[in-house]
């Protein structure tokens, strides 16, 4: 008897954690299924089933290709440039000098930050009238006239990524150096006895060394990349005609903004099958690290 | 920088002149014909050094003395309206300016007509078009002309003039006598000379972007500032300064309209004095240290390092100077000061009455239960994963890191229909649990990695002592975690106060907003008010970045412990 509930107890253990993920992201999982294949009014009443009608909607709406190609510039430059970036800023921040403490605590500011406060400072700063960044360009005389920072929707989607490359640095920074401190040092001396230039060490040993933390920091980012909202809602409202919208923004105006909830459930569904199959490669790849 | 080398040389040199002396005379001459040859290589470098220095202090000197600013100050101008190129109204008005560039021909001056086209197309689509012509002058300056010439960059040039001709001096002060001394052992007056010779010539290099960016200052922004009467102070003594150093003295009581639409180019070349005096410090180096490579690594470092940071708290410095400027300071594109004439505290009043505590603490409820939710439920499904076999171990592993990838955000829709379903929608208890639900993976992940990393023997002992499971993890294991438990917590607790998106889905009353979305109510269509949404960004920022910068340090341990390696 005491010995078939011990077998249980376990399961109690993790019980209240099953509860509230199960209520809270297995439930709006199910409702986002069951919706994208509903009739829906306008007005957000649930008709009957209808098949893939909903998709067949989204995919025929008008801005359709735009947003995902939007999508995948968006997370592509973002997460590309912010991993490269990261990666350079952790070699530097590796070595030994004065005030690398406090390099460090400043590098942690735009983790820290909300993303909309970050993307409306960001706004400020380089709106053409009396942005601060033409402000200080020209008080320093860096400039003669101010320049028109967002003259077409291309920049200003640019200047989203911008903002995006911005606040993704730190995480791919932090994971990188993480990685790069538990390399053992030796293996350095090693490779000077043996005479190996900078870059060699570089591609030979460090590269491969930190490549599990990168690969940890490129998955989680491009999931979080892929489900950011705030910078580009805040930065471009997805103007003009969705021609800046992302998946995730594209789906919030449709469903609250357009009342087209049959599409925008349908849109749900296409992102988060985009994001299982990054789920999927990145557990694969967890799980083969946990055997390792 | 150099001291420790410089105390460093005595104790070099002890030991040789010891093992010189110790040995026999024959290997004595061996020992000392290989000094010979040393110091011969060290004269031949130092004279390359010298030589390298002293050949780019002169290119310096003449590339100061180059005409390198090239002015052109309007005399007369004509604007012809709805005038298109070549049609008739732009004859007879080209016609009229080139009598009057004959009339001041006549009288010995030799004045430039150019024009200038602005197009335009309005709503209906019809083109108008503005010609101006222009009688100019040009002037050409060298930047050497600025000496003396009372504008900020007179000064300037003094200081890159003065430390380039000084690092000059230095260095062959520090090179008399003894060119042929080996680095590592020179002489302390001789090392400070070379020392004070590098970093003189590091100051004319940090010294050449203040020069031309002054320049540039004056001579548009502050020029347009005087002549659009949007400055009056000081206008005199700059217009004064500006008459003799362009016009020798001669434009008088006409210098404001000579100034009006005054233009002026720099050649690019002036930016290579900034090379030369790189060029000069690289040889300093050379000189004092022999090896020019670690040193310069060193530099770039710092200089990269530096340049980071302040780029990343450019934006935090937008936000806090904003946050105390008027309105009228934060919407003026000819505001001159880096900070606000009068620090505003009232801003932060204005909004604290405009419920922005109000916000505070719903942000401050929310985070603070969706981490203690979050905590609650996940230390025992860490503790089981951690510490004990079972079946379904690694299934629930395996959904815990795939519910790590799905953020509510994706899911919005589905969310909010759950929230009216439950009657949770509007109310900050349903933020406080989709946050520590959508937390759960992260820190059920993170708190995996820290009790991995604590040795279950204690608590086996513990056990052994008669305490409960339950007692056990409570007074052995959650003390000794304590370190990753807090990083959790406070991961969580930023996580949920930065969160966002479903809080503007799901908040609809404006008394249970949390402050991400409170601050959005000073941006509305037409008006923003920066300086209130500044102010309140501010106090919603500095409490999190603070309690960041707390686990900053276990933030590399933690992130990648709890990640991967578990």
């Amino acid at each position: 008897m005491q010995k078939s509930l011990r077998k249980y107890e376990p399961y109690l253990w993790l019980l209240p954690s099953l509860l509230l993920m199960a209520v809270f992201v297995v439930f709006p999982i199910a409702i986002v299924f069951k919706l994208s294949l509903s009739d829906i009014s306008k007005s957000g009443v649930i008709g009957g089933f209808v098949g893939l009608k909903n998709f067949r909607d989204a995919i025929s709406l008008p801005a359709f290709q735009t947003v995902m190609l939007n999508t995948l510039y968006w997370v592509l430059s973002v997460v590309g440039i912010s991993t490269l970036l990261g990666f350079i800023i952790a070699l530097m921040l590796n070595n030994k000098f004065r005030g690398r403490k406090l390099a460090r605590a400043v590098l942690v500011f735009p983790w820290a930050t909300s993303l909309v406060i970050q993307a409306s400072v960001w706004n400020y700063i380089i709106k053409y009238e009396y942005g601060n960044l033409n402000n200080i360009l020209l008080n320093l005389g860096i400039i003669k006239e101010a320049i028109n920072w967002r003259s077409s929707y291309q920049i200003e989607f640019i200047w989203a990524c911008f903002v995006g490359i911005f606040v993704t640095i730190p995480f791919v920074t932090f994971c990188v150096l993480s990685g790069l401190q538990s390399i053992d040092s030796s293996l350095y001396e090693a490779a000077n006895i043996d005479g190996a230039s900078y870059w060699q060490k570089l591609f030979r040993i460090t590269l491969p060394m930190v490549r599990p933390s990168l690969t940890i920091s490129t998955v989680l980012n491009i999931i979080y990349v892929f489900n950011s909202f705030p910078i580009i809602y805040t930065m471009t409202k997805g103007a003009p005609n969705n021609k800046t919208d992302t998946l995730i923004t594209y789906l919030y105006m449709l469903n609250f903004y357009d009342r087209q909830k049959g599409p925008a459930t349908a849109l749900s569904v296409i992102g988060f099958i985009i994001l299982c199959i990054c789920a999927g490669a990145y557990m694969i790849f967890a799980m083969r690290e946990e055997d390792n | 920088m150099s001291t420790p080398q410089m105390q460093a040389n005595p104790q070099d040199r002890a030991p040789q002149d010891q093992e010189v002396q110790e040995r026999a005379p024959q290997d004595r001459v061996v020992h000392q014909k290989h000094g010979v040859h040393q110091a011969r290589d060290v004269r031949k470098e130092n004279r390359l050094a010298f030589g390298l220095m002293a050949l780019a202090a002169l290119l310096a000197l003449v590339l100061l003395c180059l005409p390198s600013y090239h002015f052109q100050a309007t005399a007369y101008r004509k604007k012809s309206g709805n005038t298109f190129v070549g049609d008739e109204r732009y004859e007879k008005a080209l016609a009229e300016v080139q009598a009057v560039q004959e009339d001041y021909k006549s009288r010995g001056i030799d004045l430039t007509l150019s024009e200038e086209v602005t197009e335009r197309t309005n709503s209906k689509g019809k083109t108008t078009s503005l010609v101006e012509f222009r009688l100019s002058n040009t002037y050409t300056k060298s930047a050497l002309d600025f000496y003396g010439s009372g504008l900020a960059s007179s000064w300037i040039l003094q200081v890159i003039l003065l430390a380039i001709l000084l690092s000059l001096a230095c260095a062959a002060a520090g090179l008399v006598h003894t060119i042929d001394e080996p680095w590592r052992s020179l002489s302390p007056r001789t090392a400070s000379l070379r020392t004070a010779s590098g970093l003189l010539a590091l100051l004319a290099t940090l010294m050449v972007p203040p020069f031309i960016m002054s320049n540039t200052f004056d001579l548009s922004r502050q020029v347009n500032l005087y002549t659009t009467g949007i400055q009056e102070e000081g206008k005199e003594i700059f217009y004064n300064k500006l008459d003799h150093f362009l016009f020798a003295g001669q434009a008088g009581d006409t210098i404001e309209d000579s100034l009006s639409g005054l233009k002026f180019t720099n050649s690019v070349w002036i930016w290579l004095v900034m090379a030369c005096s790189f060029v000069m410090l690289v040889a300093a180096i050379q000189l004092r240290k022999g090896k020019i490579k670690p040193v310069l690594l060193r530099g770039l470092l710092y200089f990269f390092v530096i340049a980071i940071c302040l780029f990343i708290l450019y934006p935090y410095y937008v936000m806090t100077v904003t946050a105390f400027r008027t309105s009228a300071e934060t919407n003026d594109m000819y505001f001159m000061h880096l900070f606000p004439t009068e620090w505003k505290l009232s801003n932060l009043k204005d909004i604290l009455s405009q419920g922005v505590p109000r916000y505070l603490l719903n942000s401050l409820l929310i985070a603070g239960g969706a981490t203690l939710v979050a905590l609650i439920c996940g230390i025992p499904a860490a503790y089981a994963i951690s510490r004990m076999q079972f079946k379904g171990r690694k299934a629930f592993l395996g959904f815990v890191i795939m519910s790590q990838m799905f953020s509510p955000v994706v899911l919005l829709v589905g969310i909010s229909q759950l929230m009216v379903t439950l009657g949770l929608n509007d109310s900050i208890l349903g933020l406080i649990l989709i946050n520590a639900a959508f937390n759960q993976a992260f820190a059920i992940w993170l708190l995996r990695g820290t009790f991995l990393s604590i040795s279950p023997e204690m608590e086996q002992a513990a056990r052994i002592d008669g305490c409960s499971t339950m007692g056990s993890l409570w007074h052995v294991l959650l003390p000794m975690a304590a370190p990753g438990i807090v990083t959790t917590l406070i991961f969580v607790f930023i996580n949920a106060w930065n969160e966002y998106t479903v809080a503007t889905v799901l908040i609809k009353s404006a008394s249970n907003r949390p402050i991400t979305v409170g601050i959005t109510q000073f941006s509305s269509f037409n008006m923003i008010e920066w300086h209130y949404l500044f102010a309140a960004s501010l106090l919603a920022t500095l409490p999190v970045v603070i309690l960041f910068m707390t686990i900053e340090k276990h933030l590399t341990s933690g992130l990648t412990a709890g990640g991967v390696k578990g």
